[in-house]
């Protein structure tokens, strides 16, 4: 490690070539990383903060993570990502049930190469289209694979698999790192594994997004005739985009049922499912690296707690997503720049806060915009 | 050399391209400029050259100079971007450049494809020492050196015609087709748009195709020139026929020299 100051005279510390935070950067990276780390520790302290609720959020947001290079990049929406989140639940349970074998690693290797097959197979005949072709293209490829799931005996059907020796209700969950583990060992020893796989996972797609084959794919985005007249084959960068989102995809779903212990066609591969990977990548603010990550924690935590307050929770997480898309279309993470930075002003001046009310007008005008934006987005996948 | 032959394109009746035959640099650093009136076909013939469509019948040759000497290759079939790879590099009527990055990464997007280093994943972008003296020179060449930083989508007209020429040269061209390159741009700012292009062909040893409706910078600027009309040919040749050709005067400008 070490320190180099850049062109705003701020001291920076450089992680690894490329990588420079500031020293608040550096500090919130390791107290977020720290934090991660302690969640099984704190779990007593609210029945509220379960550490199954924060390790399936990770989980679908590491998903969203992967999600979010076709969205932010080359800016496509996907509306069948649960398709790999549900191929790397499958393929573990499938290594489980039918290899007979039970090392963690393995299974989770297992999910993964399913995913890559399904990203590989899927990609390939979605890669040439665009917008709202790409949108439902997705969302089929997404369907075909949650009907197989839910009609074929041999996976299931509407039960599942279970991912426990032998395929048994009752049977041992896998074993990790060739240890065999209590069940609740088990589940604090994965959610390790998560986090370190997560930490890794996101650091890859950082080099991956500043690399020049993320300048690709951001051109790919912007305008693709151009890209495609300097040089860039573009059928193929996109499907190596979506199979690297798939990829994402799969070890967080693969993750999941080892988590869940059983995976079921409407818990991984159901089409909300791939709703809920977009919501979460737009909710924590699909602009930046770490956003779907929050998103995916967020709405994780309101689906399970939303049900403790209101039967009608369902009508609260559309409550939440209506008030994002009007009032923070940046997402959780992307706004937070902007509400420090006010909030600092009005502690400084307090005289501010007449002058806001007056300008909420426009706000709002300027809120319904970029809202009708997202909604188009988020509803006919054109931008 | 870059050969059409006997291109032929039709959209539904109308044949847009009708058997032309032309040949583009045939001499070093060739200057050609491609005139005609509006629907002769002058976009249609570019995009077939370049890719962006396909021709119904005839064919896009490549004459290269190999030590066995001059070789034909039938590219009628490539695909854009390998023909990008083969020194074919387009601009666009309609400005086509990245408009949320800035002029600079704009001009790298395109350096780094010329590099070859488009696929690596794990580099950073603005870390290529050639890539970046290739930005750098064309800033400076195309004097877009002051708005380097600003959005493309920011930029006036003048220097958003100019950043998608520089693209095309940082993309290292043997054959340069430009669509319109001064369309949209104010008098005074044309000739020097035209300028750069000129100079920069001739530094970097181009062939250069521009369509171009102004008749002066034909006149001024042409090395040879290709009048179409109706998807054919009508005239080739030097330039001063558009002085001295009394039916191309007529079909071009509409006007007759006897009145």
């Amino acid at each position: 490690m070490s320190t180099s100051d850049q062109d705003d005279g701020k001291r920076r510390i450089r992680l690894f070539k490329g990588l420079y935070l500031t020293p608040l950067q550096l500090v919130l990276a390791v107290a977020g990383i720290l934090a991660l780390f302690l969640v099984p520790e704190i779990e007593g302290v609210s029945t509220r903060l379960s550490l199954t609720t924060i390790h399936q959020g990770i989980l679908w947001g590491m998903a969203a993570v992967g999600l979010n290079l076709l969205l932010r990049h080359t800016e496509l929406v996907s509306f069948g990502h649960a398709a790999f989140f549900g191929a790397g639940a499958y393929g573990g349970a499938i290594v489980v049930n039918f290899l007979g074998v039970d090392a963690g690693l393995v299974v989770l290797f297992g999910g993964v190469t399913l995913a890559l097959f399904f990203s590989l197979l899927i990609g390939w005949l979605v890669a040439e289209y665009r917008d709202i072709y790409f949108a439902l293209l997705t969302l089929a490829f997404g369907q075909v694979l949650f009907a197989i799931a839910l009609g074929w005996g041999t996976l299931g059907q509407d039960e599942g698999l279970f991912l426990r020796a032998g395929g048994s209700f009752t049977g041992d969950p896998p074993t990790l790192f060739a240890l065999e583990l209590g069940l609740r060992q088990y589940r604090i020893l994965l959610y390790y594994l998560t986090i370190v796989l997560l930490v890794a996972s996101l650091l890859v797609m950082w080099r991956l997004i500043n690399s020049p084959f993320g300048n690709a794919l951001d051109a790919i985005g912007q305008d693709r005739t151009r890209a495609r007249f300097i040089g860039i084959p573009v059928k193929r960068y996109v499907w190596a985009a979506f199979v690297v989102s798939g990829v994402y995809g799969g070890i967080a779903g693969a993750l999941y049922g080892m988590r869940r212990l059983q995976v079921t066609p409407e818990g991984t591969l159901e089409v909300f499912r791939s709703g809920e990977i977009l919501f979460m990548a737009i909710l924590g603010g699909f602009q930046t690296l770490l956003g779907p990550v929050i998103g995916g924690i967020v709405l994780r935590w309101l689906l399970e707690n939303a049900r403790f307050v209101t039967e009608h929770f369902e009508l609260l997480t559309g409550l939440v997503l209506i008030f994002v898309v009007f009032f923070m279309p940046q997402g959780i993470l992307g706004s937070l720049p902007k509400i420090a930075a006010g909030t600092r002003k009005r502690a400084r001046n307090p005289g501010m806060v007449g002058g806001d009310l007056s300008t909420l007008g426009t706000m709002f005008a300027d809120a319904a915009r970029d809202a009708a934006r997202t909604i188009k987005i988020l509803l006919f996948g054109v931008k | 050399m870059l050969e059409a032959r006997s291109l032929v394109k039709e959209f539904g009746q109308l044949r847009a391209t009708d058997d032309v035959s032309v040949r583009l640099g045939d001499t070093e650093n060739e200057m050609v400029f491609i005139v005609g009136p509006n629907g002769a076909g002058k976009s249609t013939l570019v995009n077939l050259l370049t890719g962006r469509l396909e021709p119904d019948e005839g064919a896009v040759i490549l004459h290269e100079e190999t030590a066995e000497g001059t070789v034909e290759r039938d590219i009628t079939d490539m695909r854009p971007d390998k023909r990008v790879k083969e020194g074919l590099v387009r601009s666009f009527q309609i400005v086509h450049v990245f408009e949320e990055m800035t002029v600079r990464e704009n001009i790298r997007t395109a350096a780094l494809s010329n590099h070859g280093l488009m696929r690596s994943v794990w580099s950073l972008r603005d870390e290529h020492e050639a890539v970046e003296a290739d930005v750098a020179a064309l800033l400076e060449q195309f004097r877009l050196k002051d708005v380097a930083d600003e959005k493309a989508e920011a930029l006036p007209h003048g220097d958003r015609k100019l950043l998608d020429v520089a693209m095309s040269f940082a993309l290292d061209p043997e054959y340069l087709l430009l669509d319109e390159p001064t369309s949209g741009v104010g008098a005074a700012e044309k000739e020097y748009v035209i300028e750069t292009i000129v100079e920069a062909s001739q530094e970097q040893n181009v062939t250069t195709v521009t369509i171009e409706h102004d008749m002066d910078i034909v006149k001024t600027y042409a090395d040879r020139m290709i009048a179409l009309v109706e998807g054919s040919v009508y005239r080739e040749g030097d330039p001063n026929l558009l002085e001295t050709d009394k039916d191309l005067r007529r079909v071009l400008l509409g006007v007759s020299d006897d009145e």
